[in-house]
């Protein structure tokens, strides 16, 4: 046995058992030290219980949440993939863009560029649902980023088992994924929209008079910018919850956010029927924000009530989807 | 509610369609551990679903720690712990972060979490491994892993579907007493669904049999082993006289060729045995105990009678295959 063997465990049993063991000294020595660890063994497998109590339901929603929403900033949470945290910092940099040439505008002095950039009715309904650049190359790669693996890993990964296994409710499960998506998606769209208007306060010196003026439209600008994420949203997770992979809730929801609104730009140029932006997610959205902010209408021989009408029922649809595929989803096997 | 049984159900019966996935299962589990044995599609998912409350069950009733499974599944869900079959962790995650977040879906405070996480981790033998991604773990590292996820909150029932699929004999050694330690040291229960019937008998007082969703068989396994200790012997000559003079002296004898069995009903059997032999003039070359294994259970369950098992008699009324010795022709006689 090792007992002069450097590398043995500390334990002091043996000097114990020297002094006062209750052996009768005929065992075999070997014996007596059998019970020891072996050289440089340190694990001892011991179960520990635990007597906490477990915390209610919004403490639940709250860790999937946080699981979500951490992981775009920190090492420990949900593995967002290093291009898609890339893409969102770039994106949210490029939104900042109005801001910076409003405070740029202010900073210099200049009307015209102030005129330009500066907060307007325009321009607040330019940075949420403006076509170029922002929904063509930033808000829905974004989402198209986000929601491609937010359903459908679980599905390849396994990892719905992991949340049905809890007492989570499969409404918890979807409504906590959707507003994870939704908060990073606002965190880059409407935090840029809200410093936006701030800087205009602060570079121009506005008063109160100024925004007692201007926050209707602002809200309004919210308010359109919040149904773009939710419609956005919306669609890609129903996307996600009907695939087990990345790719294709991603790509499929591009596909059909710019197949749609070409096929009717299409329809409209060779027949000059307009009719058919009805099935693009994008100029509904765009025709209800125009409203809502009062810009000019894209559409001005159908009411806006259509386009919100489109939007309802194509959110319905994709949430239908969405919640019949989350309650179709496996816990023992998937 | 009987506190004596950790699982009880009451003509449980669970349709899809026309489909009867469970039929009438009246269960009774009682703590310690237990195997859920069963062939592909008997229904063990179907239940594992039915006794964490997350499908409703078309009639019955059933209760799980005192809770009942049609309106207390959120309860129930916190009170098991489930270990899923297949993969149920984030590869991109690493292990220790995988395990907190585990049990923040449970409701755990998220320090909590993490002090729970390493001492659980510590307890399935994942050690310093835990700070690595689980996309670099080996399948066993994955299966602690996942049961660390299901024990994290300590939960008096942990399901454990498949616990030992896919390990090496050392993995698997390990996996099987770390059960086993959490039932007689943790004092826990383990429900075991597995087909490796030597792992079940080994972790496992009792089993639970399912075939085509009807309960085939359920208690200690010692108690279904017991009934059928037999002698079995191999004869040399004469085995037609002495399978007579067996049967005369009211011996239950089973024959095939030379190979005989004949159940033990007391202790002087083996006396009588040789006694009859010699009074016959019969040689007995081999003489021993035969007990069946579990895996011959399951086995005569499945391929004599499916279901509706009475007693083991039942389940062994077959002949099964003998061992054949070459005697020599002069002794061929029986």
């Amino acid at each position: 046995m090792a007992r002069d063997d450097a590398r043995a465990p500390v334990t002091g049993k043996t000097r114990l058992q020297a002094a006062w063991g209750s052996n009768t000294g005929d065992e075999v020595e070997d014996i007596g030290m059998a019970a020891l660890p072996k050289t440089g063994e340190i694990f001892n497998q011991d179960y520990k219980p635990w007597t906490g109590t477990l915390n209610p339901r919004w403490m639940r929603n709250w860790a999937i949440l946080r699981h979500h929403l951490f992981g775009v900033f920190r090492k420990g949470y949900r593995p967002w993939g290093m291009p898609t945290r890339i893409f969102l910092v770039i994106v949210f940099i490029a939104s900042l863009t109005d801001a910076a040439l409003t405070l740029l505008s202010g900073i210099l002095g200049s009307p015209e560029l102030h005129q330009l950039w500066g907060v307007n009715r325009n321009n607040l309904y330019g940075h949420n649902l403006g076509f170029f650049p922002r929904n063509i190359l930033y808000y829905p790669i974004v989402t198209a980023l986000l929601v491609g693996g937010v359903i459908s890993e679980d599905r390849h990964h396994g990892t719905s088992a992991l949340y049905f296994s809890r007492p989570i409710s499969r409404f918890d499960y979807t409504a906590m994924k959707f507003i994870s998506v939704a908060l990073i998606q606002s965190l880059i769209i409407l935090g840029s929209y809200i410093l936006f208007y701030f800087s205009e306060i602060i570079a121009m010196g506005r008063g109160w008079a100024w925004i007692v003026d201007t926050f209707p439209i602002f809200v309004a600008g919210l308010i359109a910018g919040i149904l773009l994420i939710f419609t956005y949203t919306s669609l890609g997770l129903a996307m996600s919850s009907i695939s087990r992979g990345r790719f294709f809730p991603g790509i499929g929801l591009l596909a059909f956010l710019f197949g749609s609104k070409t096929i009717a730009a299409i329809i409209s140029g060779l027949f000059e029927r307009d009719i058919l932006y009805l099935l693009s997610p994008y100029d509904c959205l765009a025709h209800v924000g125009q409203a809502l902010v009062g810009t000019q209408l894209s559409y001005t021989q159908y009411s806006w009530t259509w386009s919100l009408v489109s939007l309802v029922l194509m959110n319905g649809a994709a949430l239908y989807v969405l919640a019949s595929r989350v309650s179709s989803m496996e816990v023992t096997r998937e | 509610m009987n506190s004596e049984f950790v699982i009880q159900t009451q003509d449980l019966s669970k349709a899809y369609g026309t489909h009867v996935a469970l039929e009438k299962l009246n269960i009774q589990i009682p703590y310690g551990a237990t195997g859920l044995l069963g062939q592909n599609g008997a229904g063990k998912s179907t239940f594992l679903k039915t006794i964490l409350g997350l499908i409703q069950i078309s009639s019955g009733e059933g209760q799980v720690l005192g809770y009942d499974v049609r309106t207390q599944g959120e309860l129930i869900r916190s009170h098991v712990g489930y270990m899923p079959e297949y993969d149920a962790l984030n590869p991109g995650m690493d292990g220790i972060h995988q395990v907190k977040y585990s049990g923040e879906l449970l409701g755990m405070n998220p320090i909590v979490a993490m002090q729970r996480a390493h001492e659980t981790l510590q307890f399935v033998g994942i050690g310093e491994q835990r700070y690595r991604e689980i996309e670099s773990y080996s399948t066993g590292m994955k299966q602690a892993t996942k049961l660390a996820c299901a024990i994290i909150h300590d939960p008096k029932l942990v399901i454990a579907d498949e616990p030992s699929n896919g390990l090496d004999a050392y993995s698997r050694e390990f996996m099987v007493n770390t059960l086993r330690l959490m039932v007689k040291e943790g004092e826990r229960s383990v429900m075991m669904a597995s087909h490796l019937m030597e792992d079940v008998e080994r972790v496992c007082d009792n089993i639970v049999l399912l075939h085509k969703g009807k309960l085939a068989a359920q208690g200690k396994i010692e108690d279904l082993k017991a009934i059928d200790k037999e002698i079995e012997i191999h004869v040399w000559g004469k085995a037609t006289q002495l399978e007579e003079r067996l049967l005369s002296d009211g011996f239950k004898v089973r024959r095939e060729g030379r190979v005989m069995r004949i159940t033990q009903d007391s202790d002087s059997i083996a006396t009588e045995i040789l006694q009859a032999a010699a009074d016959v003039g019969s040689q007995i070359r081999r003489l021993h105990e035969y007990e069946a294994s579990l895996e011959d259970l399951f086995v005569a369950i499945m391929e004599n009678l499916g279901y509706n098992v009475k007693s083991s008699d039942d389940l062994l009324g077959n002949p099964i295959a003998a061992r054949r010795v070459d005697a020599p022709e002069e002794l061929k006689e029986g």
